[in-house]
């Protein structure tokens, strides 16, 4: 019956449209890297604090597990075209290499109660442009990041010896931090040029808040299936923003701008993030005693993602007019397949693909974060017993992204963005 | 045989190479570009702050058109003038009080001896009926010699002449435009009746389509959409706050010729000269008393005469658009919503802000380098949906920062302007009114000042 119905599954998943990506994170564990993250019917980890709290119900031991995902871009450039900023033109970002960390504790507090206490990070983002000062979109964005984590309590019920429901409650904290110039007509030559940097950035969030909830059917010794969903979570964000002056060569024009522009001084700021929900299934079936096969469907929110407003609240003298970044993006969908190997009690042996799609219309796609439909190829081992540890390898290829559209608020800045990054993750478990 | 086949074969493999080497072309659809002719006004010749200078012209738009339809940057002749231009290019002198002025001197003409007519054979200063009649200067300060060099044709017929596979048309500006820079709307003086406009319009286009050329046309902006005409307001402004001054709780209005300005009056960029000398500001204000003439101001009553006509224009210029299907750019529309709303080019805005929106040059008519760039895309655009072309747009870049294409530097170092003492802050020296009035070849009693010929205040009636 397995082998049958995982028939099914692959011709279904090789149908579907390649679709979820964004600036989400969905690498909280090396275990599940290492199978594309197609884990929600496994969940049998720590890690299931984050895939599937359903998970947690099946809990028999206490565990702890530690780890980071090291995330680094081995491409990310810019070829633009015409309006602007030109064929002719060219740009890089600068190499991301970041290590967002995950850290689980499982506890079994009774034989069918389980507490599980995780801290993740499923969120983040940074996009910075090399050279900012030249650099042809940095009216628009030079440096743009977004760290969240995630403190998540969860507890698990066992209902059945096989069936496991997880509820969690999550505490996000996060921080987001912009970065542009500011353009003005220089009348002498009737030719822009740059009179400021803008820097927002925004205090840490503490009190935010949303929950998870997962189920998990262990059906029977070779098919099991999990359903899990993270909410959405809207962030409200206070900190300062601050323009320091540019001079354009020319004193008289500086002096005017500088009575348009209150620069050096903190100009109080409030924006919002809507982080959007995730749900995930999956189903996975044991192919044979030692080959398990799982796929995966994840659907996220990004739909709630429709605005960053940007409203300076300091009033006459520490303010600037107030603007919005508008978002737009589309719910979308993510297809997840892994295998797994046992080669002996101690080993694991794990591979994985993913087809993600992004979920950003095409008129959005600008400096400030531009996306694109990723395939992830992965690849993870596992040592199971003793010193237990799981490495996990995707590698990450973006389509090219061509921009041939704009918003009327921002102009064209039109070309194709090109993005390949690899993730390298390491879990320990103790 | 066998040999003939592979020689065939391999000069057919040559011959396919040798296409994909030099196979660079632009596809412009059904549209031809080998013999490009640009007819129009001094938008169409490249005029930029009051002159007519190599800098601006060799980016004008039909010159970039030129550039992006046919990938070549020869080929394209163009009247050109060197630096300062003709007449001496306006610039900015000073900031705080704000003086434009002409630079001094002339541009020496650098391109008088093609021995052929020009392919941008756009006159500065026609008007549509012009097209069809003038064949040289009738004034000391028109430039149309320096254009059709008395050849005896008129622009029409020398653009013709060349027999053009292709012609962008860009006419009429003049025949509205006048009124409202000389602040006098006189049907048959500064404004052609709309029935005269309808039937030259058919006569030029009707003779272009009949050589089998493919076209493009632009109709009017409405003259509230430059900066010449919306930048002083019609309030007493503080040139020091650039703030209306408020006495008595109400914002003081300036004093035109018919008493003080009304809703809907416009004070022109020519005004500032009079009003720094106090003309235009009650004397309970510090003025002295005196209305701003006649050619300041644009009241309400003309503004509704020339609308009524740019309306008609357009009216005319769709209509043959759309019956002879050519490509059609809506300038007025694009100039409506550069002056409501502006754009944004990556993140940086322009407006039509005098100045400080670099769209229009000191002037206050006529486009930056930018401006005509943003046009040529205009025009492009409509080409390539009309002809079903994809002829590549015009890169910004260089236009937005500099320095301008085809140019080794940039804009001479901002000269510092000495205080003039100034009710505005803003100062149109009387050259720079003179020198853009002239440009326009209007009649010398409209740019000297003196009084006209005969007054029908009201064209209408």
């Amino acid at each position: 019956m397995g082998r049958a119905l995982s028939v099914v599954a692959l011709v279904t998943l090789a149908a579907a449209p390649l679709h979820a990506a964004g600036f989400s994170i969905f690498e909280q564990g090396s275990k599940a890297l290492g199978m594309a993250g197609a884990f929600t019917a496994q969940a049998d980890d720590p890690s299931m604090l984050f895939y599937n709290a359903g998970g947690l119900a099946f809990v028999d031991k206490t565990d702890f597990s530690l780890g980071a995902t090291w995330i680094r871009s081995t491409k990310a450039d810019f070829q633009g075209a015409a309006p602007f900023p030109g064929p002719g033109y060219k740009a890089e970002q600068e190499t991301l290499s970041e290590f967002p960390p995950h850290a689980y504790w499982v506890q079994p507090i009774t034989n069918t109660w389980k507490f599980g206490l995780g801290i993740e990070t499923p969120f983040g983002l940074t996009t910075s442009w090399k050279n900012p000062d030249q650099f042809a979109g940095r009216f628009l964005s030079t440096k743009a990041s977004l760290q969240a984590f995630d403190i998540n309590p969860t507890l698990g019920w066992q209902i059945t010896p096989t069936f496991g429901l997880g509820v969690g409650g999550i505490v996000r904290v996060s921080k987001v931090e912009l970065n542009r110039h500011i353009a003005a007509i220089n009348p002498f030559t009737l030719q822009a040029v740059d009179v400021g940097r803008l820097n927002l950035t925004s205090d840490y969030t503490k009190d935010s808040y949303g929950f998870n909830v997962g189920i998990l059917h262990r059906w029977n010794e070779s098919f099991s299936w999990g359903l899990s969903y993270r909410s959405e979570i809207k962030v409200d964000y206070t900190g300062n923003a601050r323009v320091t002056q540019i001079s354009s060569g020319n004193p008289l024009f500086d002096a005017i701008v500088g009575t348009q522009i209150p620069f050096g001084t903190k100009l109080p700021v409030k924006t919002n993030i809507d982080y959007p929900a995730e749900a995930s299934l999956g189903l996975a079936f044991a192919l044979t005693r030692n080959l398990l096969l799982e796929t995966d469907v994840n659907w996220t929110g990004w739909s709630a993602f429709k605005n960053v407003p940007i409203n300076f609240t300091g009033g006459a003298g520490s303010s600037l007019p107030d603007t919005s970044l508008p978002q737009n993006w589309k719910d979308v969908y993510s297809y997840r397949a892994g295998l797994r190997w046992t080669t002996s009690p101690a080993s694991q042996w794990r591979f994985g693909l993913v087809f993600d799609k992004n979920p950003q219309p095409e008129e959005g796609v600008s400096p400030l974060l531009p996306d694109a439909d990723r395939t992830g190829y992965c690849i993870g081992y596992g040592h199971t017993q003793g010193f237990r540890y799981d490495v996990g390898f995707m590698y990450l290829d973006f389509k090219k992204r061509t921009v041939n559209k704009f918003r009327p608020s921002e102009g064209p800045f039109f070309g194709t963005y090109q993005t390949r990054a690899a993730l390298l993750g390491l879990t320990l478990n103790f | 045989m066998h040999r003939l086949k592979i020689l065939a074969g391999a000069l057919a493999l040559a011959l396919l190479m040798a296409g994909a080497a030099f196979g660079q072309t632009v596809n412009t659809g059904t549209a031809n570009f080998s013999t490009y002719v640009a007819m129009g006004d001094s938008l169409t010749a490249g005029f930029s702050s009051g002159s007519l200078e190599q800098k601006y012209q060799v980016n004008s738009y039909p010159a970039l058109i030129y550039r992006e339809a046919t990938g070549k940057t020869t080929g394209f002749e163009q009247p050109l003038v060197s630096a300062p231009g003709i007449p001496g290019i306006l610039m900015l002198t000073g900031l705080f009080p704000t003086v434009i002025t002409a630079t001094p001197g002339l541009g020496q003409p650098l391109n008088l001896n093609l021995p052929r007519p020009y392919n941008n054979i756009a006159v500065p200063g026609a008007t549509l009926h012009d097209l069809l009649t003038k064949t040289q200067s009738t004034s000391a300060n028109d430039i149309t010699d320096l254009i059709l060099r008395r050849l005896g044709a008129t622009q029409l017929q020398e653009g013709l002449s060349l027999k053009p596979t292709f012609v962008t048309l860009w006419i009429g500006n003049n025949d509205a435009l006048a009124a409202a820079t000389s602040g006098i709307a006189i049907e048959g003086v500064t404004l052609t009746p709309a029935a005269q406009f309808d039937a030259d319009y058919n006569t030029v286009v009707n003779a272009i389509i009949a050589t089998g050329a493919k076209m493009a046309v632009a109709n009017i902006p409405d003259v509230t959409s430059i900066p010449f005409v919306t930048t002083i307001p019609r309030f007493l402004v503080n040139p020091r706050t650039n703030q209306l001054v408020i006495i008595n709780g109400q914002p003081v209005p300036l004093i035109g010729p018919n008493g003080p300005l009304q809703a809907g009056d416009y004070v022109l960029l020519t005004a500032s000269a009079e009003l720094a000398q106090g003309r235009g500001i009650p004397a309970a204000a510090g003025g002295t008393g005196q209305p701003l003439s006649d050619n300041a101001v644009l009241s309400a009553a003309e503004v509704a005469t020339i609308k009524a006509h740019v309306d008609a224009y357009n009216n005319t210029i769709r209509t043959v658009a759309n019956a002879k299907g050519l490509a059609f750019v809506d300038a007025n529309a694009v100039l409506r919503d550069l002056a409501t709303n502006g754009i944004a080019i990556g993140g940086i805005d322009f407006s039509s802000a005098f100045l400080t929106g670099g769209i229009f040059g000191y002037d206050g008519v006529h486009p930056t380098a930018f401006g005509y760039a943003y046009i040529a895309n205009l025009f492009i655009d409509a080409i390539n949906t009309t002809y079903g072309g994809s002829i590549p747009e015009v890169d910004l870049y260089p236009f937005i920062f500099g320095p301008l294409p085809n140019q080794t530097a940039t804009l001479a170092a901002p000269l510092t302007g000495k205080a003039i003492p100034s009710a505005t802050g803003f100062v149109f020296t009387p050259e720079a009114r003179r020198s853009l009035l002239q440009s326009l070849n209007l009649p010398s009693w409209v740019v000297d000042g003196t009084k006209p010929p005969r007054k029908p205040r009201h064209p209408h009636n």
